[in-house]
């Protein structure tokens, strides 16, 4: 077994490793989607094997306070990154003005076979939001306003945006690029019970001059819609994007005809009439879970700290001067020293050699 | 030349900065070629150590002023284009082999190493518009500034690590071996040069735990393979290769030279050539 294992923690089988890891590394370069995520997976299994068999078997490393905390971590970081592709969530979410969190309006799902969070407890109602832009459209800050539960039967107002994400039940949800405005409609049929929703334009500023969307109401024909929008955008000043600010106009044609509505007008249109209720937003928010992230940071930290601990251990009592046949006295002004032939090495220096 | 808004007042204490360096860097190989004369034990004026660590400190605080005086021209520091980046990294890798030049005399000669390589980051700056671009909201983030001050530090040591490779190369070469008598033999050299590169490592893991954390925050990932993070990451390895290949096997000490200057080069090119590449220094996520 022991035979076994030191072959195992052989250096070579490191290399190897290290030379695998980085083939795979240079192959994931902006995640191309026909590289396997085994040319990451079977390299780290590999150094995992041969970092385990080294900590069990190297005494240069066991025996070596500092180096055994920073190969633990180094097993650990693996690990616990391993568990994290296996446990987390991604996806993305757009998400209206006034409205509540719901685990059906996620779209693009990826998760791991564990994953198994609570994000059936998340609870959040989008508020407003503005965001800043300097001259060129160039996007700034984002301030999201959103309500969550207080924990006595209220609701709280938290502000997030760009590098705040809003963190509920593990779940991090950032504010994205992707957000803009919408309409709510309400839909009264010639016979039938009025149906009121949202339909939402495309990203804005991105597509300034694409404000356009359509809509096909229960029992009736399909809708096309257009919105003009007077945002105040300017492109040579600063300018904050604020839905509350806006307004909007909805421009609709259907059977060739062009009907401008303002909010809380009604057009008459086959089949039902068409209730232009208000002007509203949408933010698209990215999520992202892994319950080992706090874990990752606090490995990598130990074992950071590990290696320094031996550096300084190792090399505190062989100070850089040590080296030096050359000390100059400054003090008196001059620095005129000894050549150093190089006879007189220090022995301990030499000692080093081949073990940093 | 000139901003809508008037000059670019960081340029003046730009330039001056770096004629500093310039001087630093003249009288540093003026130095060593006159100690080539002496035979061994002779006594060597080394007086010139004092001309360049003053016109080096000079360049970094003239350096210092030209990015504060940036910094209140375009409202943010140098974190975004390649010009201030440029910039802040003179700055950095100045002041770091500056105090490492004054606080251990014995490397001071690989000063003919290393601040020629610092001028290629020098010349550099001299090619760039300073023209000032937009602060990303995703560099509102205090890690931001822990990663690349991380970051900075590595990269010093690594200049300190391929000055001395430097040396130990270039006393390869007949004529020039002379120049280099002053200093400790290639042995010792090399213990000393890899010392550095293990500090180097060490702030190169935290830079990659800072990133990874600032990632985390901005852009709702800790890693995403694109060109800054996969080639430092590989740097990272090769590093971490080269310092369990040394501890392992007998490596020549002209190979382990040139394998750290090779480890520099990688680090230049991931810093200067990924964000140069990809225009922005983390591309597509700001």
């Amino acid at each position: 077994m022991m035979i076994v294992l030191r072959y195992m923690a052989s250096t070579r089988f490191t290399l190897a490793g290290m030379a695998l890891l980085g083939v795979g590394a240079a192959l994931s370069y902006d995640n191309p989607v026909n590289t396997p995520v085994w040319v990451l997976v079977v390299p780290l299994v590999l150094l995992a094997i041969n970092l385990l068999s080294a900590i069990l078997t190297n005494a240069r490393i066991n025996r070596r306070g500092g180096l055994l905390v920073f190969h633990l971590g180094l097993l650990g970081i693996i690990i616990l990154a391993a568990i994290g592709r296996l446990t987390h969530m991604e996806a993305h979410l757009e998400i209206i003005q006034g409205a509540g969190f719901m685990q059906d309006d996620l779209m693009n799902i990826r998760s791991g076979p564990w994953h198994s969070g609570a994000l059936d407890k998340v609870m959040f109602v989008q508020g407003p939001y503005t965001v800043d832009y300097a001259p060129g459209i160039t996007r700034g800050l984002t301030h999201s306003h959103v309500m969550v539960p207080d924990g006595h039967g209220g609701w709280a107002q938290k502000i997030v945006g760009d590098d705040r994400p809003l963190i509920m039940e593990g779940y991090r949800f950032y504010t994205t690029f992707n957000k803009g405005f919408s309409t709510t409609l309400t839909w009264i049929p010639d016979r039938g019970s009025p149906v009121t929703g949202t339909v939402n334009m495309p990203s804005y500023p991105m597509f300034e001059f694409k404000q356009s969307n359509s809509w096909t109401p229960p029992g009736g024909k399909e809708i096309n819609f257009w919105l003009q929008l007077k945002t105040g955008l300017d492109d040579k000043a600063h300018w904050v994007l604020d839905a509350r600010q806006a307004r909007g106009t909805l421009v609709i044609n259907s059977n060739d005809r062009r009907i401008e509505l303002q909010p809380g007008e009604n057009a008459v249109l086959d089949g039902g009439v068409l209730r232009y209720e208000h002007l509203s937003s949408w933010m698209g928010y990215k999520l992202f879970y892994d319950p080992t992230l706090q874990w990752l940071f606090i490995t990598a930290i130990i074992g950071i700290l590990g290696l320094a601990t031996h550096f300084w251990r190792k090399f505190a009592a062989l100070p850089i001067h040590s080296a030096s046949g050359v000390k100059p006295d400054w003090s008196k002004g001059q620095g005129n020293v000894a050549v150093n032939s190089g006879a007189h090495v220090s022995a301990a220096v030499h000692k080093g050699q081949n073990n940093v | 030349m000139f901003d809508i808004n008037g000059v670019y007042t960081e340029l003046p204490w730009l330039y001056t900065g770096l004629a500093a360096y310039a001087l630093a860097t003249v009288v540093a190989i003026q130095g060593v070629i006159r100690v080539r004369g002496g035979s061994a034990g002779a006594t060597v004026n080394r007086s010139y150590e004092h001309f360049v660590l003053g016109f080096a400190a000079a360049g970094v605080a003239l350096l210092a002023m030209s990015l504060g005086e940036r910094w209140i021209r375009i409202g943010h520091g140098p974190f975004v284009d390649l010009f201030e980046l440029l910039m802040s990294q003179l700055f950095s890798l100045g002041l770091i082999y500056t105090l490492i030049y004054w606080r251990y005399p014995v490397l001071r000669a690989s000063a003919v190493v290393a601040l020629p390589l610092m001028w290629v980051l020098g010349i550099w700056v001299l090619t760039l518009d300073p023209v000032g671009s937009p602060f990303p909201p995703t560099y509102y983030n205090n890690w931001l500034w822990v990663h690349v001050g991380f970051g900075k530090v590595f990269l010093s040591f690594c200049l300190v690590g391929a000055g001395i490779a430097g040396v130990i190369l270039l006393r390869g070469i007949e004529r020039i071996s002379s120049w280099f008598r002053q200093m400790p033999a290639d042995a010792v050299l090399d213990a000393l040069a890899w010392r550095f590169m293990l500090l180097a490592f060490i702030f190169h893991s935290l830079m990659l735990v800072a990133g990874a954390v600032w990632a985390q925050d901005a852009w709702g990932r800790y890693w995403a393979w694109d060109a800054l993070e996969t080639s430092s990451f590989l740097n990272w390895l090769v590093l971490g290769a080269s310092i369990h290949a040394r501890t392992t096997y007998k490596i020549p000490i002209r190979w382990g030279a040139v394998a750290i200057f090779g480890i520099f080069i990688f680090a230049f090119l991931t810093y200067f050539g990924a964000p140069f590449y990809s225009e922005a220094a983390h591309k597509g996520v700001i």
